[in-house]
């Protein structure tokens, strides 16, 4: 090694040229798969396109047209005050363009919130089980197995079915609420029912981060290093966020890339049954819904929100395969 | 083993049971209910036709007893021991229960209970609820009366009607795309990078990513929308009946097909066509992926070198060394479709208004029918249980090394 001898200055470069940053190299992997990065771009734009959605959309979300004489009304559509509509209207009158953003603005947030909340806490949890072992460990466990054998799907119907059909309003701090509602761009009343939709994919959202990172602590607390860093007098709290966490992230990141997709699915699923956000607030699952009663006279209709759905579910899962190409070591070419 | 194996019943057994307490749980502390709204729809209903319309549905005694009748049968009634009647006079739930109106801060009102009127005692249960109109209880086979959906009859035989349209769905779609899916991902194993290997991983990435009520809307779109509005131009083409199990009138598909009367062969094979075209390349993808990456982890292994090493052929060495390793994990995650044969597939079922049990959960939940919706979380819960005791035992079965002890 000769960067002794170097000059300070000259000993960044010099490093970055032996090595290149860990990020970097991720990278690096990641753009050789070519799926990933089409599926990044594209997600990237309808990501933006609803953060851009009240200043793109060219009419209000609820906006009715009474001018047309037919409704639905094909693409090409145009209002009286010469206006056009995008992608047509739907059977109320409303512009489908001006629904489709907002309806991915709706969709993201559902499952960023979703998979952010989700993933934290499965990652929590799972750090905890894994790293103090015992009776933590076997809780937790117990609670993950009997949450896996229960069926996902019939149960989030049953949730669903009984909060968000009645009137119920489930007591949160209204902050909860304002900020859902400004990320929705929806009023508080409809923001407070997205909340609803929102806790419960969480409670069946938390489960495969926790198993991942159990196993990851697991193996991570009994490594040298762990128990080095208690021979130097390190608190638990620290080990498990400055070290287990930092060191199990990898699949993590994966899991919540998949977890993404998955999420945007099951929301629209659950509101193309009608049980998920119901309808002034528009997302791709109830534009669907109301798209297949009108399916025989108008074919374009379940079209307009199922392509970007779509897209993005698929995205998700091929960034997901992305990263876990790029993070995993084993696979170094 | 045999110890093994009585410890994993037992833990089976409180699985099940909690459950179904919880699902229970689920249904008792939501609002609602079968009576929800009843009040907003009939102004005029008096406190005392509301207090009958409650005992019908049994919401008059308190959960917990209402869940050991629905798990038991019991209580149904005081505990007769030589000729004297016990815990008699034990309230177990309210048969007018006094509301409250309440208002909140912005202005709502809300109706809290306060206390109860008239109260149920254990001796009074025989009368409000006599033995025929209520369950023997779930564990004796007994899964009560239907409400909603197919009021007063029994939820079995309802259950009975709708299971062999989600049976026929099921078993076409899972063996089917057992028949594509595992000979896919071997080859795509054998041959891995190479372009059959990169198309199928593509297909199978889009079929499990693929919301299946969207490619089921597509489906409806491709093989009947379009084909009937093109009719004028290009008459040939069929067109699939949407939905549905068995068409009502005689109809066409095609003018090169003969007219379809409804419930012969040829009317159950075309309305299954695209329920089960959509449920197998779903299930392909996953079965697929799933063989590729068990049968790539064989082929990395030692022994199937030394197999080639000693001069083998490769289609010996693939077929008689490494697929049967590589199907172990295959078998023991099989059997985790068991309770998709009875749950079905509630989007799918949805999609195609196929009359199968999917869509009866359905019907079920949506309209309020507790006992339908109870019934089939409870069998389907009791299914996946089993069936994953099933794959564990079938596990030590098809690979000795593996002991449980």
């Amino acid at each position: 090694m000769t960067t002794v001898s170097r000059p300070i200055l000259d000993r960044g470069r010099a490093y970055e040229d032996k090595q290149e940053s860990q990020l970097l190299v991720v990278l690096r992997r990641f753009r050789r798969h070519k799926l990933a990065v089409i599926s990044t771009i594209l997600i990237l734009f309808i990501f933006g396109v609803s953060l851009l959605a009240p200043l793109l959309a060219p009419f209000g979300r609820d906006a009715i047209d009474l001018t047309s004489p037919v409704r639905p009304a094909p693409p090409g559509t145009h209002d009286m005050a010469g206006q056009i509509h995008l992608l047509g209207i739907d059977q109320l009158g409303r512009d489908l363009f001006t629904r489709l953003l907002y309806a991915a603005r709706v969709s993201m947030s559902i499952a960023i919130l979703v998979v952010l909340i989700s993933e934290t806490f499965g990652m929590l949890l799972g750090a905890v089980a894994g790293y103090f072992g015992g009776i933590v460990d076997t809780i937790i466990s117990r609670v993950i197995e009997f949450m896996l054998t229960i069926p996902t799907l019939p149960i989030l119907l049953i949730i669903s079915a009984i909060l968000l059909r009645r009137d119920v309003v489930i007591p949160l701090p209204g902050f909860i609420n304002r900020l859902l509602s400004g990320l929705l761009l929806a009023p508080e009343r409809e923001a407070q029912k997205v909340v609803v939709l929102v806790l419960i994919l969480v409670v069946f959202g938390w489960l495969g981060a926790a198993r991942l990172m159990r196993g990851m602590a697991l193996s991570l607390s009994k490594q040298d290093f762990v128990e080095a860093l208690r021979a130097a007098g390190a608190s638990d709290a620290r080990i498990i966020f400055r070290h287990i966490i930092p060191n199990g992230l990898a699949p993590i990141l994966v899991d919540a890339s998949l977890a993404l997709g998955g999420v945007i699915v099951t929301e629209s699923a659950l509101s193309f049954l009608g049980l998920g956000v119901q309808d002034p607030t528009p997302t791709w699952g109830n534009m669907l819904s109301t798209s297949q009663s009108y399916m025989f006279q108008h074919p374009w209709l379940p079209l307009v929100p199922g392509i970007p759905l779509v897209i993005v579910s698929i995205g998700f899962n091929f960034i997901g395969d992305g990263l876990r190409d790029a993070l995993d070591p084993r696979l170094k070419r | 083993m045999t110890n093994y194996l009585i410890r994993r019943i037992i833990q089976m057994f409180f699985v099940i049971m909690l459950a179904a307490l919880f699902t229970y749980f689920l249904f008792t502390v939501s609002p609602g209910g079968p009576l929800a709204g009843i009040q907003q729809q009939q102004r005029r209903i008096t406190r005392e036709d509301l207090a009958r319309l409650r005992a019908n549905y049994e919401l008059d005694l308190y959960w917990p007893i209402r869940f050991s009748r629905w798990l038991i049968g019991v209580p149904s009634g005081p505990i007769v021991i030589g000729g004297r009647e016990l815990f008699a006079d034990t309230p177990v739930g309210c048969y007018l229960p006094r509301d409250r109106q309440v208002v909140i801060q912005d202005g709502q009102q809300v109706v809290i209970p306060a206390g109860c009127d008239d109260y149920v005692y254990l001796s009074e249960i025989p009368k409000l609820h006599p033995a025929v109109k209520s369950s023997r209880g779930i564990l004796r086979g007994d899964f009560g009366l239907s409400t909603v959906v197919r009021a007063g009859r029994p939820v079995w035989d309802e259950i009975m009607s709708r299971l062999p349209a989600t049976l026929e769905l099921m078993i076409i779609s899972t063996l089917l795309s057992f028949l594509l899916g595992i000979p896919i991902g071997i080859y795509s194993a054998i041959k891995q990078y190479s372009r059959f290997d990169y198309t199928f991983t593509t297909i199978s990435f889009i079929g499990s990513a693929m919301p299946t009520f969207f490619f089921g809307l597509l489906l409806i779109l491709l093989f009947t929308v379009f084909p009937s509005m093109l009719q004028n131009t290009f008459p040939w083409l069929p067109h699939l009946p949407p939905g549905s199990r068995l068409a009502v009138r005689p109809y066409e598909v095609a003018p090169w097909l003969p007219r379809v009367t409804p419930g012969t062969a040829l009317d159950h094979f075309l309305h299954l066509l695209m329920p089960v075209g959509v449920l197998t390349f779903f299930y392909m993808a996953t079965w697929s992926r799933f063989v590729r990456s068990s049968m790539l982890e064989v082929l990395r292994q030692d022994y199937v070198r030394t197999a080639r090493a000693k001069g083998l052929y490769e289609r010996v060495v693939i077929v008689k060394h490494a697929l049967r390793n590589a199907l172990i994990p295959f078998v023991t995650v099989a059997v985790l479709t068991i309770p998709g044969f009875f749950a079905g597939a509630i989007i799918t079922e949805t999609v195609f208004a196929w009359p199968g049990m999917g869509r009866l959960y359905y019907d079920a939940l949506t309209r309020s029918d507790w006992p339908i919706a109870l019934a089939f979380i409870f069998v389907t819960a009791l299914l996946t249980v089993i069936a994953t005791l099933l794959g564990d035992v079938l596990y030590t079965i098809v690979d000795p090394r593996i002991k449980y002890s």
